[in-house]
């Protein structure tokens, strides 16, 4: 029997706009294993990013049941769920969201738990950045800063890493030399992987590409 | 790498903002140290000036008796008193020496003799020095005595010769000038009653006089300390300002931080540091500007001899823990708005 690493159970997250009640995500029901690479489409307010910060413990759902790794997030305390997040979650963003003042090695280092040094150094060599280390963002192009962004969401070996929109920025061969990366992991090291995308190249990589439209999953399609 | 070393690059990443705010800081601490520092070392001064003068009461010849001198007897009558205690006696005396009138005082307190040069033992005011062509060693004639100079005073408005007490009181046929003492009771009672058992002699009660000067340099003190933290405050209030900026431009690389797993307490504890460190590196580079402040004033007024006592260690270490404090203090609303941060609307900040 597999693991579960991402339970969602009848998740609803409602945002006041105006005097109307938009449902970001309505309902959603959503289990995600251990070792699964999946995609998540869908046109712009489909609830896409929102069911994203709601799995990545950086929003709260209105109402429903989310579980990550068995710890239902809500419960937890605002410190449990940053714990949470250091130790068992990785992001990647759509920008990078690199700290500009810090070198590749110190931004990967950021949100380490051991101060490993070394352990960084080698994350950054598995994904092509070898003697980069003291690169700042600026000196580095835009494939290598999002490199840099998932050796951090790497660093303290999450047990999910999420990413958002990761190849927006990136023109086709860094976008998929970048997809190439995240499906590398999720082989070699089973590491589990939702990336949400616009882009159909990019949802390819996944093994299981999820639609979704007004909060609620309209098609599944597993390879 | 951990948020203080973060923290530390931001004040590095905006040098040119961090040192604006810094020198809020570092004006009101140099202000706060020059005016605390020159008034503190004067009032010190005028202190141990008055303290000489730390009595209840002071018994002196009454005028009536032609004299400036009180004989053994007398003395001894007083010092005898039950409501007396804590006695300081001082004999004066003067001679003709070479057609002038040069006057002897004997001290106990050599320390309030102002050296220029030589030792303490027979010690000449430099008018003495002056007119007379004395220097150390020279020997002066007095009272069937020879006594040799031994130090010269910086002094120079009297003609004044101090030796020890006891060798006064000896050289004037054990009298005394006046006799100095505390009591426990009511002093002008006290002198009353003196007055009206022992004959031929003055009492005076003064404390209160003196009471008075130091009550007003420690009002001083606390006026200067007033507008002192001022300056400070306009400083304090720069911290604020920058720090609120700060967070204002770093919410998007806030949210990140929140979401790659730091705490609220975390992030709070970062900006506070920012904001101790403001404070702190302004209050060394103050202190330093506020003690060249002093040297430059010293100078200018001739306090060079109280220098020192207008750099008290409690004045140092002072502004600088409070500037660092009230920094820490003023970084405590932007910390808490750091750390109230929506991570989803910080996210989306541009």
């Amino acid at each position: 029997m597999n693991n579960h690493v991402l339970e969602f159970r009848n998740v609803w997250k409602t945002y006041h706009m105006g005097d109307d009640l938009v449902n970001a995500l309505a309902g959603l029901d959503l289990v995600l294993d251990e070792g699964s690479f999946t995609a998540v489409m869908g046109p712009s307010g489909s609830g896409k990013s929102t069911f994203l910060h709601v799995a990545g413990i950086l929003d709260t759902p209105t109402m429903g049941v989310c579980r990550l790794n068995g710890n239902e997030t809500v419960k937890l305390s605002k410190k449990e769920q940053a714990r949470l997040r250091r130790n068992e979650i990785g992001f990647i963003f759509q920008r990078f969201n690199l700290m500009s003042q810090l070198t590749s090695l110190e931004n990967v280092m950021l949100p380490m738990i051991d101060n490993d040094s070394q352990k960084a150094k080698e994350i950054l060599d598995k994904i092509g950045l070898h003697g980069k280390y003291n690169k700042r963002p600026t000196q580095l192009s835009g494939g290598e800063q999002q490199r840099v962004a998932i050796a951090r969401a790497l660093i303290n070996n999450p047990s999910i890493i999420l990413a958002d929109e990761p190849t927006g920025e990136l023109d086709t061969r860094n976008a998929n030399s970048i997809m190439q990366i995240l499906r590398d992991l999720n082989m070699n090291e089973g590491v589990t992987i939702v990336v949400v995308t616009h882009n159909p190249v990019a949802a390819d990589f996944a093994d299981e590409i999820i639609h979704m439209s007004d909060g609620k999953i309209v098609n599944m399609a597993s390879k | 790498m951990d948020l203080y070393s973060l923290a530390f690059n931001n004040i590095r990443r905006r040098k040119l903002r961090s040192i604006l705010t810094t020198l809020g800081i570092i004006i009101g601490v140099a202000t706060i140290v020059m005016l605390l520092g020159v008034t503190t070392g004067v009032t010190s001064a005028i202190k141990d000036e008055t303290n000489k003068y730390m009595y209840d009461v002071v018994v002196t010849p009454a005028s009536s008796t032609g004299s400036y001198l009180m004989d053994g007897q007398t003395a001894s009558d007083i010092r005898n008193r039950s409501e007396l205690y804590d006695f300081r006696e001082v004999t004066v005396f003067s001679e003709d020496i070479k057609g002038d009138r040069l006057f002897f005082e004997g001290t106990n307190n050599w320390k309030d003799v102002k050296l220029k040069t030589g030792t303490y033992g027979v010690v000449i005011y430099q008018s003495v020095a002056d007119k007379y062509g004395y220097s150390i060693g020279s020997k002066i004639k007095v009272k069937n005595r020879e006594l040799t100079v031994t130090g010269i005073s910086k002094d120079t408005q009297s003609f004044y010769v101090f030796i020890d007490q006891s060798y006064a009181k000896q050289l004037a046929g054990n009298k005394v000038s006046a006799i100095y003492a505390s009591t426990d009771g009511d002093p002008k009672t006290v002198s009353e009653e003196i007055e009206r058992q022992i004959n031929g002699i003055s009492v005076e009660t003064k404390s209160e006089k003196v009471n008075e000067v130091q009550e007003m340099t420690g009002q001083a003190l606390l006026f200067t300390a007033i507008i002192a933290s001022v300056a400070l405050l306009v400083g304090i209030i720069s911290v604020i300002n920058t720090m609120l900026i700060s967070v204002m431009e770093r919410t998007k690389e806030l949210g990140v931080l929140k979401a790659i797993g730091f705490t609220n307490w975390e992030i709070k504890g970062s900006i506070l540091f920012e904001s101790g460190l403001l404070g702190f590196s302004g209050g060394i580079v103050g202190v330093i500007f506020g003690i060249i402040g002093i040297i430059g004033i010293a100078n200018v007024l001739k306090l060079t001899e109280y220098m020192y006592g207008m750099m008290p260690l409690w004045l140092i270490l002072g502004v600088i823990v409070g500037s660092t404090l009230l920094s820490v203090l003023a970084g405590l609303y932007p910390a808490m708005r750091a750390s109230k941060l929506n991570v989803v609307e910080a996210l989306r900040n541009e």
